[in-house]
C-alpha cells in the first residue's frame, strides 16, 4: 500500500517536475514571445501541481490565479501589443560570455547547495502538521504571528498601484 | 460489501469480483469518474444547443429547429455531424501549435469547473477545501485560450476582438470574484459542498440577493454573451477572436461557451440556491441531481432570456458599468455583509443549528435587511447620478441652437 | 474557536511612528483629492505635519526596546534611530520639493504619497526583525522610489533613470529574495534572533546547512548592496541620481541608503555574526568579503568622482563613496565584541551623511534651472558674489563630505575609522583615510569654483523660500553635529545600547 501511494506520488511528482523544467527551458530557448510566455504558464502550472504534492492547495489555486490567469494572460496581451517584439532577431549582445559565466557559476553553486545537503544527513520535515486554509488565514491576521508583513505588503500593493497609475495617466 | 451502489462501490466490487488488486481498482475507479463527470456536461451541451435554438426562435417569433426528429431534438447531432464534416482551416501565418491548443484549452478550462461540483450528497468530483478558489483559478484559463486563439489566427479582427477579451473578463473577474466571497464568508467555508450544506436551513439567495445579483452579472459578462458579446461582436468584428476557425475547433469554442453559460448557471445553484437540497435527498441521493438541474435551468433560462431580450452595450458603457457600478458595490456589499455577519454572532441571532429552517430566520431577515438597505441606498445614488445627467444634458441642449435632421 | 491575541497584545504603542505614517499615506492621498490642482502646497502642508507627528512620537517612544506584533517588530534604540534618519531626510525633502516640483511642472498630489510611502518603508526596514518584514518594507522603500524617479516624464532622461533604477531594482530584490530563502532553509525560521539562535549550532555540526546559509547570506549581500549602492553593484546609481528630479535624489540618496543599511546591520548583527570559519573564530565568515567590497567601493566612488563635471553625477559617486564607508562599519561588525560600537559609528555617519547630502543637493536645486539644466560644476562659478550664504553653506556641506574637522562629516568618519581600527582592520582604514584625502580634490573643487572664479549674473535663481528652510535645516544638522557631538553620541547612547543587544 505504502510502496504504491509513494509510487504515485513519484509520479505525480515526475510528470509535474518535467513541466516545471520543461516549461522553464521552452522560455529559455523559444524566440518568439508568445510562446515563451505559453511556455511559461506551463512552467507555472507544474509549480501549482508541486503546491498540491505538498498539500497547500490554497497555495496551488492561487498560483494558477495569480500566475497563469494574471501574469500569463499579462504578458502575453503586452507581448501582443508589442508585435514587433514576438520575433527576436538578436539573441546575443557583446556581453553574453559575461553573464553566461555569472550565470553558470551561479547556477552551480546552487546547484552544489541543493545536492550537498542529499549526501549528508538529511533533515526531517519541520513539522508533520498539514496547515488548511483556514489556518493560513488566521496566520495572516493574528498578532502574534503576521499581520505585520499582510499590512505592509497591502500597503505596498496601493503604492505600486498608485505609482502605476502616476506614471500611465495623461495629463490633465 | 454489496454491490448495489455502483460509484461508490465500484472499485471494491471490481477488487472482490474480479481480483485486481485494489490499487489498480482505485485508480480505474478514479478513471472512469473523471470520464463520467467530463463527458456530462458535454452531453449537456447537446441539449442546451436545442434548448438555446427553441427559446431564442419563439422570443424571435420563429418555429426554430422542427425537422430532424421530434420537435428537432435531432437537430444538434446533424449540426455536430456537419461540422465534423467541415475542411479544418489553419490560416497561412498561424501559430499551428497554440492556434490548435487554443480550442481544447477553452473546453478545459470549463471541465475542469465540474470536477468540484456537488451533484448529490454523496456524488462529487472532489470536495476541495478551496473549491470556490478553485472555479476562480480554473475559470481565468478560459481567457488565455480566447487570448491565443486570436494571436494565433494572424488575423486583426481576431486580435482586436482579444483585445476586448481581456478587458472585459478580467474587469468583469474583480465583482465576479467579491460577489463570490459572499457565499463564502457566510458559510465559512470554500468548499462547494459546505456552501451547499450550509444552505441547508435558508438558501443565500434570500440573505445575500445582491450577491447573487452580482454574481450572475458579472458570470455572465465572463461568458462573452449578450448584452456583454462585445469581443464576438459580428457587426464590428466579423466574428471575434475565433473568426478564423472552422469544423470541430469552432465546435469546440462553441461547445465551450455553451457549457461555460449551463456551468455558471449550476454555479448559481450550487451557490445561492442550495444546489441539491430539497426534500427527500437525503433517502434518494440520485433525486439531488434532479432538484440541481431544475435550479439551474431557471438561471439558464434567465440568461438565454438576457441574452435575447437586451441589446448589446458598447465598450466605454461596459467598462464603466463594471467599474463605476459592479466594483464598488461588490466592494460594499461585502464590507456590509462582513459586518452584518459579525454583529450578527456577537448579537447571538447566529443559528444554533444551521440546517434548521427557523434557526435561521433572524440571520436572514438581518441580512436581508442590510441588502435591501445597500439595494435602496445605491439605487437612489443611480437615480440622482442620472437626473443630475440628464438635466445637464437637457440645459446645454436648451444652450445650443436646434440644428436641422436632429 | 480561533485564538487570537488581544490588542494590549501587540504592543502596539511602540510601533506606532512607523504605522502612524503608513496610515497617514491613506489619509494624505485621500485629502489630496479634494485639493485643488494649483493649490498643492496644502498637501506638502499636511505631509509635513504628518512627519513631524510621527517624529515627536518617535522621540517619545524612542528607546521603548520592546517587541511588537509578535516579535516581527523591534521598537529598540536603532530602529529609533533610523526612523529619526527617515523622518529628518523626509521633513527636509518635503521643504526640498514645495517649489521644485511647481517650477519644473512636476506637481502632483502623489508625490507627497509617494515618498511618505518610501520613507515608512524605511522604518520598517529600520524595525524589522524578520526577513519576510525586511523583503516587504524594501519594496515598499523602493518602489515609491522607481515611480518618482520617472516623474518627470516629459524628460528622457528622468524615464531612463526610473526605469534603470526599477530594472535593477527588481533585479536586486530578487537576489535578495533567494538568499532570505536559502537562510530559511538553512535554518527552518525568518525571524532574526531564531537565525541567530540555529547559526551556532549549524556551525558547530559542519553540516550541509552552513554552505545555504552561506550562499543565502551571500545573496542578501548582494540584493541590499544594490539598494546601497555598494561596488560591483553601483552600475545604476550615476545615471539613475542624474535623471530623477532633484528632490527625489536627494532622498534617495539618504533614505534608500539609510533602509539598506539598517537591514544590512540588523542581519549581520543580530542574525548572522557567529557565522564563523570555526568554532571560537572571533571574526565572522563575511568580514573579508564585506571589508574588499568596501575598499573597492571606497577608491572607485572617489577616484571617478574626479572626473564628473555633473554635480549631481558627482554627488551620485561621492554617495557610492559614503556607502563605502558605511560598509566599513558594517565589516568591522564582524569581528565579535566590536559590534555595538562599529553599529553606533555607522549609525551616527549616517545621520551625519543625511544632513550633509540633503545640504548639498538643496544648494544644488538652488542653481538647477526648470528644464533641468544648471547642473554643472562650473555653474557654481562666482556664487559666492552673488548669494554669499549659500556659498558659505555649500562650502561647508563639501568640507563635511570630506570629513574636516568641526563638521559632521569628520565625527562620522572619526568614529567609524576609530571601530574599524578596533575591528583589527587596520589596511581597510588606512584605504579609508587615503581616499578621504583623494575626495578632497573634488569636493574642494566645488569650493574652488565658487570662490575663486568669476561668474556672470545670478545662478541661483532657484533659491525659493521653502528650499532656503531646507539648506538651513541641513546646515544647522550638519554644524550641531559637528560642533557638538556628543549630543548625537548621546542621543544614540542613552537609548541604543541595551536595545541592541
Amino acid at each position: 500500500m505504502t510502496f504504491n501511494e509513494l509510487s504515485w506520488e513519484a509520479l505525480a511528482f515526475g510528470a509535474f517536475t518535467i513541466l516545471t523544467l520543461g516549461g522553464a527551458l521552452g522560455v529559455v530557448f523559444n524566440r518568439n514571445l508568445v510562446r515563451g510566455a505559453v511556455w511559461l504558464v506551463v512552467s507555472l502550472f507544474g509549480v501549482a501541481g508541486f503546491f498540491v504534492l505538498l498539500s497547500a492547495p490554497f497555495l496551488a489555486a492561487v498560483q494558477v490565479l495569480v500566475y497563469i490567469g494574471a501574469i500569463g494572460i499579462l504578458f502575453t496581451f503586452a507581448v501582443m501589443l508589442t508585435r514587433s517584439m514576438t520575433n527576436l532577431s538578436e539573441r546575443f549582445n557583446k556581453q553574453a560570455w559575461l553573464s553566461a559565466l555569472a550565470a553558470v557559476t551561479l547556477f552551480l553553486l546552487i546547484l552544489l547547495a541543493v545536492i550537498a545537503p542529499i549526501f549528508g544527513e538529511i533533515a526531517a520535515p519541520s513539522s508533520e502538521v498539514v496547515a488548511t486554509t483556514e489556518d493560513l488565514g488566521v496566520a495572516l491576521v493574528s498578532g502574534d504571528k503576521f499581520v505585520l508583513p499582510f499590512e505592509v505588503a497591502s500597503l505596498l500593493l496601493t503604492a505600486a498601484m498608485i505609482g502605476a497609475i502616476v506614471i500611465a495617466r495623461e495629463e490633465d | 460489501m454489496g454491490c448495489d451502489n455502483i460509484i461508490n462501490t465500484f472499485a471494491p466490487c471490481l477488487s472482490s469480483s474480479l481480483g485486481v488488486p485494489i490499487e489498480i481498482a482505485n485508480f480505474i475507479g478514479i478513471f472512469l469518474g473523471v470520464i463520467i463527470v467530463a463527458s456530462f456536461p458535454l452531453l449537456v451541451a447537446i441539449a442546451l444547443i436545442w434548448t438555446e435554438r427553441k427559446f431564442a426562435a419563439r422570443i424571435q417569433d420563429r418555429l426554430g429547429p422542427n425537422r430532424v426528429g421530434v420537435f428537432g431534438l435531432l437537430q444538434p447531432f446533424a449540426d455536430v455531424i456537419k461540422l465534423l464534416g467541415k475542411e479544418d482551416i489553419t490560416p497561412a501565418g498561424a501559430d499551428r501549435p497554440i492556434y490548435n491548443a487554443a480550442p481544447v484549452v477553452s473546453v478545459v478550462s470549463v471541465l475542469l469547473i465540474w470536477a468540484v461540483i456537488p451533484f448529490t450528497p454523496i456524488h462529487v468530483g472532489v470536495d476541495l477545501s478551496i473549491g470556490a478558489l478553485y472555479f476562480l483559478a480554473v475559470a481565468s484559463l478560459g481567457t488565455l485560450a480566447i487570448i491565443l486563439a486570436a494571436w494565433a489566427s494572424n488575423n486583426k479582427y481576431a486580435l482586436l476582438g482579444a483585445f476586448r477579451v481581456v478587458a472585459q473578463l478580467i474587469s468583469y473577474e474583480v465583482p465576479l470574484a467579491l460577489a463570490l466571497l459572499v457565499p463564502v464568508m457566510i458559510a465559512g467555508s470554500m468548499s462547494l459542498v459546505s456552501i451547499v450544506e450550509a444552505q441547508a436551513g435558508m438558501w443565500f439567495v434570500v440573505s445575500a440577493p445582491i450577491a447573487a445579483f452580482l454574481f450572475f452579472i458579472s458570470a455572465q459578462a465572463e461568458t462573452g454573451r449578450a448584452p456583454f458579446d462585445l469581443l464576438e461582436a459580428e457587426s464590428e468584428l466579423v466574428a471575434g477572436y475565433n473568426i478564423e476557425y472552422s469544423g470541430m475547433k469552432f465546435a469546440m469554442f462553441f461547445a465551450g461557451e455553451f457549457m461555460h453559460v449551463f456551468t455558471n448557471a449550476v454555479l448559481m445553484a450550487v451557490l445561492f440556491m442550495g444546489g441539491y437540497l430539497g426534500p427527500f435527498v437525503d433517502q434518494i441521493p440520485m433525486l439531488g441531481l434532479v432538484y440541481l438541474l431544475i435550479k439551474a435551468s431557471f438561471w439558464y433560462l434567465l440568461s438565454l432570456l438576457m441574452r435575447n431580450a437586451l441589446p448589446r452595450i458598447r465598450i466605454d458603457q461596459l467598462m464603466l458599468f463594471n467599474w463605476l457600478f459592479l466594483v464598488p458595490l461588490s466592494v460594499v456589499n461585502l464590507l456590509v455583509t462582513a459586518l452584518l455577519l459579525m454583529i450578527v454572532r456577537e448579537v447571538g441571532l447566529a443559528p444554533d443549528d444551521p440546517r434548521s429552517f427557523v434557526d435561521n430566520i433572524p440571520q436572514t431577515i438581518v441580512l436581508f435587511l442590510g441588502n435591501a438597505a445597500l439595494f435602496v441606498v445605491v439605487m437612489s445614488m443611480v437615480r440622482n447620478r442620472f437626473r443630475a445627467q440628464r438635466l445637464a444634458e437637457t440645459q446645454t441642449d436648451d444652450l445650443l441652437p436646434a440644428t436641422a435632421g436632429d | 474557536m480561533i485564538d487570537v491575541p488581544s490588542i494590549a497584545d501587540l504592543n502596539l504603542t511602540v510601533t506606532f511612528p512607523a504605522v502612524f505614517l503608513a496610515l497617514f499615506t491613506m489619509v494624505v492621498l485621500i485629502v489630496d483629492l479634494f485639493i485643488p490642482k494649483d493649490r498643492k502646497i496644502r498637501t506638502a502642508h499636511l505631509t509635513l505635519g504628518g512627519l513631524v507627528v510621527a517624529f515627536v512620537w518617535n522621540v517619545l517612544v524612542f528607546d521603548s526596546n520592546q517587541t511588537a506584533l509578535g516579535g516581527m517588530y523591534i521598537a529598540d534604540s536603532f530602529s529609533g534611530f533610523i526612523n529619526f534618519i527617515a523622518l529628518t531626510a523626509a521633513i527636509i525633502t518635503c521643504f526640498l520639493s514645495v517649489d521644485y516640483l511647481k517650477r519644473t511642472g512636476i506637481e502632483q498630489g502623489e508625490f507627497y504619497s509617494l515618498l511618505l510611502f518610501s520613507t515608512a518603508g524605511v522604518m520598517f526596514m529600520g524595525a524589522a526583525s524578520d526577513l519576510i518584514v525586511v523583503f516587504i518594507a524594501l519594496e515598499i522603500l523602493s518602489i515609491p522610489l522607481y515611480v518618482m524617479a520617472a516623474m518627470r516624464y516629459r524628460d528622457a532622461k528622468s524615464e531612463e533613470s526610473g526605469l534603470k533604477y526599477f530594472i535593477l531594482g527588481a533585479f536586486a530584490s530578487a537576489f535578495f529574495l533567494y538568499g532570505a530563502a536559502l537562510v530559511y532553509g538553512a535554518t527552518g525560521t525568518t525571524s532574526l534572533p531564531e537565525i541567530f539562535a540555529s547559526v551556532e549550532g549549524i556551525v558547530a555540526t559542519d553540516s550541509g546547512a552552513r554552505l545555504y546559509l552561506v550562499l543565502g547570506a551571500a545573496l542578501i549581500f548582494v540584493g541590499l548592496g544594490f539598494k546601497v549602492a555598494v561596488v560591483p553593484f553601483h552600475m545604476w546609481t550615476p545615471d539613475v541620481y542624474e535623471g530623477a528630479p532633484t528632490p527625489v535624489t536627494a532622498f534617495m540618496s539618504v533614505a534608500a541608503k539609510a533602509g539598506g543599511f539598517a537591514a544590512l546591520l540588523r542581519l549581520m548583527v543580530i542574525a548572522l555574526p557567529e557565522l564563523t570559519a570555526n568554532i571560537g573564530d572571533t571574526i565572522a565568515i563575511w568580514q573579508t568579503t564585506i571589508a574588499i567590497v568596501a575598499a573597492a567601493t571606497m577608491i572607485l566612488g572617489n577616484f571617478v568622482a574626479i572626473v564628473q563635471t555633473n554635480v549631481k553625477r558627482m554627488l551620485a559617486y561621492s554617495s557610492i563613496a559614503h556607502a563605502g564607508y558605511i560598509l566599513m562599519g558594517v565589516a568591522a561588525v564582524g569581528t565579535i565584541g566590536v559590534a555595538e560600537e562599529a553599529t553606533r559609528a555607522a549609525l551616527i555617519y549616517m545621520l551625519a551623511y543625511t544632513f550633509t547630502n540633503l545640504g548639498a543637493f538643496a544648494v544644488v536645486m538652488a542653481l538647477e534651472k526648470d528644464d533641468g539644466s544648471g547642473t554643472q560644476i562650473a555653474d557654481f562659478k562666482g556664487l559666492s558674489r552673488s548669494r554669499p550664504l549659500l556659498a558659505v553653506m555649500m562650502a561647508f556641506f563639501m568640507l563635511s563630505l570630506t570629513g574636516v574637522p568641526t563638521t559632521a562629516g569628520f565625527i562620522g568618519k572619526f568614529l567609524l575609522f576609530g571601530a574599524a581600527l578596533e575591528a583589527g582592520l587596520v589596511l581597510l582604514t588606512i584605504i579609508g583615510v587615503l581616499t578621504s584625502v583623494v575626495s578632497a580634490y573634488y569636493y574642494v573643487r566645488i569650493i574652488v569654483n565658487m570662490y575663486l572664479e568669476d561668474g556672470e549674473g545670478d545662478p541661483a535663481e532657484g533659491a525659493t523660500q521653502y528650499l532656503n528652510y531646507a539648506t538651513y535645516a541641513a546646515f544647522a544638522g550638519t554644524l550641531i553635529i559637528g560642533l557638538f557631538p556628543f549630543l548625537a553620541v548621546n542621543l544614540l547612547d542613552t537609548m541604543m545600547i541595551a536595545g541592541l543587544f
